[in-house]
């Protein structure tokens, strides 16, 4: 699972829907591995608009990074020397850096989904579903 | 024509492509244009039930190759054959699957295009999920609807106005006896714009994909 889609999905129980601690999830015991993948500025521009950059920094902060900004540029321009060191970053850890392993817990209900092969599986037991 | 992926998927325990598969392909290379001239270069396409993710593959290699790409199933095996086809076929920037029911997982409002090709097969119940990863049941799970074949999609197109992002499509797959007619007249009513994008005779099956946006 790629650290982006940490951005993507919440907690998939109904209940937790009327709250706002359904996402993001918290991670926790996360092996990691790099992929590597080709750096398009370009790709990465489009992608920003997407996120919810507090959501990045509080799973980035879970898995022990902290080295990010505490919010985007403004105006991001990829001529910029700073601002393409930021894009390799964000290129490094949103599509290269995989959770190959680990848990995902919702900070509203506490219920704890498993990430295996790098699958995360959002399947709820048939008492919570 | 576009080329049709090759697929790195065990038949046993992942639905084999079929004439659905290949209708879906078609239509969505027919949709080329409007998708292109609708959403942004990199929009967030999820195929739900994506089975050995030839659809999917599909569309990053001839349709939005800057997409951003998940790719959901309830099937484990499903999920890992997705990601190894797109990987087969050169692989994408970005490509995710997820092992969730349709959607649920995801946050509100996000998906630009959604694509699914439902368990559209009547039937007297929808199976339940194999308790072993190794039962060959995972197959009924992508045939088997339930009452009409539509107890799956009726469930997706219930939560659609809270799945996709504003601007954001459906395309859908029936077969004759989901009765389309019935669920286009009644997705009208509910603000719905739905378009049909191709029907075609697929054995003693008639098979149609429909697009699904809010007006």
């Amino acid at each position: 699972m790629k650290f982006l889609t940490t951005n993507f999905v919440k907690c998939t129980s109904k209940a937790c829907d009327s709250t706002t601690d359904n996402f993001p999830l918290q991670f926790n015991d996360c092996e990691l591995i790099q992929e590597e993948q080709e750096f398009k500025p370009e790709f990465l521009l489009n992608i920003l608009d997407r996120l919810d950059w507090s959501a990045v920094l509080k799973v980035a902060h879970d898995l022990g990074n902290d080295s990010l900004p505490q919010a985007l540029p403004e105006n991001v321009d990829p001529e910029d020397p700073d601002t393409l060191a930021l894009l390799k970053d964000l290129h490094s850890l949103l599509l290269e850096t995989n959770i190959t392993q680990g848990e995902m817990k919702c900070r509203a209900c506490e219920h704890v989904y498993y990430i295996k092969n790098s699958i995360p599986n959002f399947l709820l037991p048939p008492h919570l579903a | 024509m576009l080329p049709t992926p090759d697929v790195a998927a065990d038949y046993e325990k992942v639905y084999e492509p079929a004439e659905d598969s290949f209708l879906l392909l078609d239509c969505l290379e027919q949709e080329k244009d409007y998708i292109n001239t609708h959403y942004s270069s990199s929009p967030l396409v999820v195929e739900i039930g994506t089975g050995s993710g030839i659809v999917t593959t599909f569309m990053h290699q001839s349709i939005v190759p800057n997409g951003l790409f998940i790719t959901t199933d309830v099937n484990p095996h499903a999920c890992l054959a997705s990601k190894a086809t797109s990987l087969k076929n050169g692989g994408t920037p970005y490509l995710d699957s997820i092992r969730s029911d349709l959607t649920t997982a995801l946050r509100d409002n996000i998906v630009d295009i959604l694509i699914f090709n439902p368990p559209y097969v009547p039937a007297e119940e929808v199976p339940g999920i194999p308790k072993s990863e190794d039962a060959y049941e995972w197959l009924d799970l992508a045939l088997l609807g339930g009452s009409d074949g539509m107890v799956v999609t009726d469930r997706l197109l219930e939560s659609l106005g809270t799945i996709l992002s504003p601007n954001g499509v459906a395309y859908i797959l029936f077969c004759a006896r989901n009765k389309p007619q019935q669920v286009v007249e009644n997705m009208e009513q509910k603000g719905w714009q739905c378009e049909h994008i191709m029907t075609r005779k697929a054995g003693w099956e008639v098979l149609s994909v429909y697009r699904f946006k809010l007006l």
